[in-house]
């Protein structure tokens, strides 16, 4: 690798970590959403600082280009992290469906008690 | 008591339709109380309904969190001047409420725990290898020991109540308060005792306490330190 997409590497997850700690600096994120982009950016930074740890696994596992081992792994966790998001979305979406139903529930429970009066 | 100092006991249920009864019953009428029922799945709401209790009733499930501050803003609207957070599933007892306000009152604290540990020695079980380990991390964080950080009874001030209940990220759990701590807030303890959970089932599997110990910890030692300080 040469020193100076070395170089970028370091300085992107250093400005990557010092994003995020920012965001939550202006509790703009909850703490459990953001324990994993925390853990993220400081692993992108470890490997970044300290390439050999990859080259050293890849080699392990017959990886030929210490490359394919970083996407491997990288594309690992965005899958593991879209599953956990889309489950949360479908969790979402049912909660907003239960909420709407309830107040439509109460909205007629209302318009009958007035008509009730009326008679 | 006097309209200067009002107190309202909050008080989460989630599924206890098996104790609540016995927790409003055991208050004797002598304080203001609600129950917020978050979303359970079981009669809880029924059962408060029928008894007229006084009940915010969450038509969805948003968890401890979530359900504590809708309790707050309906306190802090209503113009109390202290909460205690008082568990739906009998452990804890009315008796040391009035001792834990006169406490705040007299010493003028923001938080006061319903503190175990006071005057009893800490047990030597496993599940107080976590409490010490809170306890360390917030003296380290903000000088002040407490030494029942995970006891669920806790008195929190106007001041307090203000900022729990319309921001992010204000879980009634030990990280809050050594947040709370480092904008300024003071604390006190108690001496207080606990039953155990008389029926339903307790939340903290091993499993569960692992989990919590880890976003308590994290959080404590980490995010709350990163996250700006406002005074209260």
């Amino acid at each position: 690798m040469s020193a100076e997409l070395r170089a970028i590497l370091i300085i992107g997850s250093i400005f990557f970590c010092i994003y995020i700690l920012r965001q939550i600096r202006h509790s703009k994120f909850k703490i459990d959403d953001s324990i994993f982009w925390i853990c993220f950016s400081f692993v992108l930074i470890l490997v970044s600082v300290f390439p050999e740890i990859l080259i050293a696994g890849a080699k392990k596992l017959g990886v030929i280009s210490p490359v394919n081992f970083v996407f491997l792994i990288i594309i690992f966790l965005l899958l593991l992290k879209i599953f956990l998001l889309s489950r949360k979305v479908s969790d979402l979406e049912e909660k907003i469906k239960r909420l709407v139903q309830t107040m439509a529930k109460e909205n007629v429970m209302e318009s009958e008690n007035k008509n009730k009066n009326f008679k | 008591m006097t309209n200067q100092d009002r107190l309202l006991l909050i008080i989460p249920a989630y599924n206890e339709a098996g104790n609540i009864e016995k927790v409003i019953t055991g208050l004797n009428e002598k304080y203001d109380y609600i129950i917020v029922n978050d979303g359970s799945m079981d009669d809880t709401a029924k059962i408060c309904k029928e008894k007229q209790y006084n009940i915010l009733d969450l038509p969805i499930n948003l968890g401890l969190a979530g359900a504590f501050q809708t309790a707050l803003q309906h306190a802090y609207e209503r113009g109390y001047d202290y909460v205690i957070q008082f568990d739906g599933d009998g452990q804890h007892r009315p008796e040391y409420i009035g001792g834990m306000l006169e406490t705040a009152k007299e010493k003028g604290y923001n938080i006061v725990i319903g503190s175990r540990f006071v005057t009893k020695k800490k047990p030597f079980a496993l599940r107080m290898i976590g409490s010490r380990m809170i306890s360390f991390f917030i003296q380290l964080v903000t000088g002040n020991k407490i030494l029942d950080p995970t006891s669920g009874m806790r008195l929190f001030d106007r001041s307090v109540m203000k900022r729990m209940a319309y921001e992010a990220d204000m879980a009634p759990e030990p990280d809050t308060v050594a947040y709370l701590l480092r904008c300024g807030a003071k604390i006190g303890e108690y001496p207080v005792e606990m039953g155990g959970r008389e029926l339903g089932e307790s939340y903290l599997n091993f499993a569960n306490s692992i989990k919590y110990m880890w976003r308590i910890c994290f959080s404590i030692l980490f995010l709350h330190i990163i996250r700006e300080r406002k005074e209260l």
